[in-house]
């Protein structure tokens, strides 16, 4: 379990150090953008493993997964410059360029939510199960909204 | 001779012209299965309206709450076919469908033919709609009698010849519509297995998106669930059978948990066109989501029906 937050622990930390990368172009900023999209998924499976009760809850654990995802939904909006829904093996949808400032508005939601799930969150990390429920739901929903018009299957 | 010739010509031309008008006729419901109708149940209906879709394209997209149950139509579909606009089925008595009788509904949902005898497109997917039971038909009409009326017919569709000939697909319902089932399960098959079964082939309509068609617009049924270039809209839409690319990998508590919360087993998300399908889903019982599990877990394997990565 430690093991397990402590990877948690070298993602968030390796989001927030690319985030320091800024404007990078063509393939890099496809590969740094999935690179964090990446930290946020497996955030997302160590809070929904002890969500569905596969992991013991584990408010270290919790802060990680919250950690992880905030270095991300602060870094990667800046990781889609123009043209790159192109480049091979990405997922990104030409609708986050024809419809850009709905993009930013999904990515500043998201930097929001995980604002206040961080907060509600505190030093120590939510202190049960419940809490981090209440916590990470409206973040999680997310996901959904954005992937729903701005990622392609490919 | 010549005279006789043209004549001849002429002659079968108008035949050819009457054997074509025959072939492409509705074929309605017969007076006996309409009269077999049960009476509808609206709460059982409204099941039904979860699992077939229903508010993915005829409720204004991204409604919440009670505004998934106003019904106005509007969202467009762009395919290689052109664009089809999804019709007002709220209950307006002209706009939308209030005026309807139940044998109007079944002829539509069962053989994809409106009350004034016209083909429906089958972006109208009255090809899958076709295999479900005439309780259901008639709880469903019962559950859109409870919605409301709004007023505004939406536009019609945009396409192009031959395909702005709706007769023609008299030819095509011919041979792709039928309400037999697509998988042939074997008699000792769990209940669960053929509730499953019928949700997806029926209501749910999976096969629509997540099977291949070929150049004519019909499902090839041996690579049935396998995955498809995506009808409309970009990208694919993925393999859902247990063959390579598919979902092998997950369990029937993986399947059912991702239709309950739109999350993976490697909790990436749900994301395009199934946000929707997902969160009409999640409306349904565990029941129904654990039957379509196990349905998934039964349909034979097939290799990605899309091409490989650009």
């Amino acid at each position: 379990m430690k093991k397990f937050a402590l990877a948690l622990s070298v993602i968030a930390l390796s989001s927030t150090a690319v985030s320091a990368g800024g404007h990078l172009t063509g393939n890099d900023a496809v590969d740094t953008r999935k690179a964090l999209m990446q930290a946020v998924g497996a955030a997302a499976g160590a809070a929904g493993g002890m969500m569905k009760g596969e992991i013991d809850y584990n408010p270290a654990v919790a802060n990680a997964a919250i950690a992880a995802m905030r270095g991300a939904a602060y870094s990667f909006g800046a990781f889609f410059p123009e043209g790159t829904d192109s480049v091979k093996g990405t997922t990104a949808s030409a609708k986050i360029w024809e419809d850009a400032d709905g993009f930013a508005a999904a990515a500043a939601k998201f930097k929001a939510d995980i604002d206040a799930a961080s907060a509600a969150a505190g030093k120590d990390g939510p202190a049960d199960l419940d809490a981090f429920k209440a916590a990470i739901g409206p973040v999680f929903a997310n996901c959904k909204s954005c992937h729903e018009g701005y990622r392609v299957k490919n | 001779m010549i005279k006789k010739l043209a004549l001849l010509v002429v002659f079968l031309a108008i035949l050819g012209g009457l054997f074509f008008w025959w072939l492409t006729s509705p074929a309605y419901l017969a007076p006996s299965e309409i009269a077999s109708l049960p009476d509808g149940d609206a709460v059982a209906g409204e099941r039904i309206f979860h699992a077939g879709g229903c508010a993915a394209c005829h409720a204004v997209p991204k409604s919440e709450g009670d505004k998934r149950f106003e019904l106005p139509g509007g969202v467009e579909l762009a395919t290689p076919f052109g664009t089809f606009v999804a019709p007002n089925i709220s209950q307006h008595q002209t706009d939308g469908i209030g005026g309807w009788t139940l044998a109007d509904f079944a002829n539509a949902m069962l053989k994809g033919i409106s009350p004034g005898g016209d083909h429906y497109y089958p972006a109208f997917p009255y090809t899958s709609y076709a295999r479900m039971s005439g309780q259901d038909i008639a709880d469903l009409y019962a559950f859109l009698k409870t919605t409301p009326s709004i007023a505004g017919a939406a536009p019609g569709h945009k396409l192009g010849f031959p395909f702005n000939i709706r007769r023609g697909l008299g030819l095509w319902k011919l041979v792709n519509l039928s309400g037999e089932p697509v998988i042939a399960l074997q008699g000792d098959t769990s209940e669960q297995v053929q509730i499953g079964r019928y949700l997806v082939e029926g209501p749910g309509h999976c096969g629509e998106c997540h099977s291949p068609r070929d150049f004519g617009g019909a499902i090839l049924t041996d690579q049935w669930l396998a995955g498809a270039v995506a009808a409309e809209g970009e990208g694919i839409v993925p393999n859902i059978t247990a063959g390579e690319g598919g979902i092998g990998g997950w369990s029937e508590t993986d399947i059912a948990y991702y239709l309950e919360t739109g999350f993976t087993p490697e909790f990436d998300s749900v994301g395009g066109a199934m946000v929707e399908v997902q969160r009409n889903m999640a409306a349904l019982s565990a029941e129904d989501r654990a039957a379509i599990a196990s349905y998934l877990k039964a349909v034979p394997e097939r290799p990605n029906g899309y091409p490989a990565k650009r």
